[in-house]
């Protein structure tokens, strides 16, 4: 069953001198329920952009975003985004506790809130943390609490915005291999973009490459590598390598025009 | 490191203290006249009395409630305006005109006016000390609810909070460095305008007696009083700077 449904999604922005700049035109795919999707892409060709509608944080200039089969036009209770900037997307003055709190807080109040979170931060690594301020953390750790919050509404589907690019390469295979963990221990659906082909093949079932700018679905393409999988083993698959470098020929290609 | 922070204030101090001598010798010298600026030598008996007698608390407590009640009142109409202009468009269309007309007036210009409909009492001296700490702390709040980062705003709607609940806990925590801000120059201005207020109106207080003192040719009493004005404003300042830094304890100068 088809959990998120984009139907013919285009986005314009107005432009000040001639006719509205398309950036993304004609998008369709569906993510199953209980899929792990990658939207790969290059740089600037609005993969957040389409991440921003499916979430509903954004309105579409024409087609339709469905989630569990109703009309998206706000922000659903049963997906969740995850943003690239956890600096910016935490609250500073909040602590680590708090701060996954703010996840239910309107729906269950402050002390429910607090009692939740502390369990959501065992989940993510990080017990014990709760009163730290996100300043006192590193990136990583930054973006576990992100994840946490994410995770202490309890959704169906996770959005998540290349949630890994801005940590270092060692703390990227950590946070992998969190995501794999919990995406198959809570039979989440997650939607992931990302422009880092790596992380698409070892993370996703299907991964959606879309053109440059305006963004079109260039290909949908079948992962195939067996579960469960490994934030590091499974990139010396030989099915790994061979997608890999499928992939990074043809987004190099696009790339050069 | 401790005597590093006890030696830091010293060269200001000096300098003061050089300034202090050089007025003494000055007097002294006859390059000023007696009557106009008597000598630190002498104010500062009369300033010890003030103290020592606890003259100094009646008036000095009548300035401080003036400027706490217009300072309270001005800076929670101020904030709240600011809010709801930030946050409800069709509430800063509603008043964006009025407040820029109001504004740019100095508000020491209103006191006669306010003084026709209030009279000489409390009420006209605190409503003067509150419109002018009003629109500081109004402009500042607006700009602070502008500023709120649109990542953070997304991450409130992606999980579901309400408009009124994001004022609450998200744009109005994240604008507090910017009230803080715009409270902090209408703590000064608040100062301004009680004295001013009591001058015009006054039965007490700091600025009645400073004007009183000169009228009876006692200027040693109006130095002293100066004095004792100078040293609220300074303490009123360091609390403020106080509460400030508990208050923003997360942002990233005041971190330890």
């Amino acid at each position: 069953m088809d959990f998120l449904e984009l139907d013919a999604v285009t986005k314009e922005y107005p432009n000040r001198s001639g006719p509205p700049a398309r950036v993304m035109d004609q998008v369709s795919l569906s993510v199953r329920q209980g899929e792990f999707m990658a939207v790969l892409g290059p740089s600037g060709c609005g993969k957040s952009t389409l991440l921003q509608m499916a979430a509903g944080l954004l309105p579409v200039s024409d087609g339709t975003v469905r989630i569990a089969g109703r009309r998206i036009i706000a922000p659903p209770p049963e997906a969740v985004y995850v943003f690239q900037q956890y600096t910016r997307s935490l609250l500073p003055w909040r602590n680590v506790r708090d701060n996954v709190g703010f996840a239910i807080e309107h729906r269950l109040g402050r002390r429910r809130a607090r009692e939740v979170a502390e369990a959501q931060l065992d989940q993510v690594g990080l017990e014990g943390f709760g009163d730290h301020f996100p300043w006192q953390l590193s990136g990583g750790m930054q973006q576990r609490v992100a994840i946490a919050r994410a995770l202490a509404a309890e959704p169906a589907m996770l959005l998540m915005d290349e949630p890994f690019s801005a940590v270092d390469a060692l703390t990227r295979l950590d946070l992998q291999a969190l995501i794999l963990e919990i995406w198959a221990r809570r039979r989440l659906t997650v939607l992931l973009v990302t422009h880092d082909v790596d992380e698409a093949i070892t993370l996703a079932d299907r991964i959606a490459v879309l053109t440059r700018r305006p963004a079109r679905m260039a290909e949908m393409v079948e992962v195939g590598l067996p579960r469960p999988r490994d934030a590091v083993a499974t990139r010396e698959a030989p099915q790994f390598l061979a997608l890999r470098r499928r992939l990074l020929d043809r987004l190099l290609l696009r790339h050069d025009g | 490191m401790t005597a590093e922070r006890l030696l830091r204030p010293l060269p200001g101090l000096c300098v003061l203290a050089l300034i202090l001598g050089g007025l003494e010798a000055a007097v002294d010298a006859g390059l000023i006249r007696r009557a106009l600026l008597p000598p630190p030598s002498a104010i500062a008996p009369v300033l010890w009395d003030m103290l020592a007698s606890g003259a100094v608390l009646p008036p000095l407590l009548a300035t401080l409630r003036l400027v706490f009640a217009g300072f309270f009142i001005g800076s929670a109409i101020g904030v709240a305006a600011g809010l709801a202009m930030g946050w409800f468009p069709p509430v800063f269309r509603l008043l964006e005109p009025v407040v820029e007309l109001l504004r740019p007036i100095p508000k020491a210009a209103l006191v006669p006016a306010l003084m026709l409909f209030l009279g000489i009492g409390e009420t006209m001296k605190i409503t003067s000390v509150a419109l002018a700490v009003l629109f500081p702390v109004l402009v500042n709040t607006l700009q602070g609810v502008r500023g709120v980062d649109r990542v953070m705003l997304d991450a409130a709607r992606t999980h579901g909070w309400g408009r009124a609940h994001t004022l609450l806990h998200l744009v109005l925590p994240a604008a507090l460095p910017f009230i803080l801000a715009g409270m902090r120059i209408s703590l000064g201005l608040a100062l301004v305008l009680a004295v001013l207020a009591e001058m015009l109106a006054g039965q007490g207080g700091l600025g009645f007696l400073i004007l009183d003192m000169q009228r009876s040719f006692l200027v040693r009493q109006m130095y002293a009083w100066l004095v004792i004005l100078a040293v609220l404003g300074l303490a009123l300042n360091a609390l403020f700077l106080l509460v400030e830094r508990r208050a923003l304890h997360w942002q990233p100068a005041l971190r330890p």
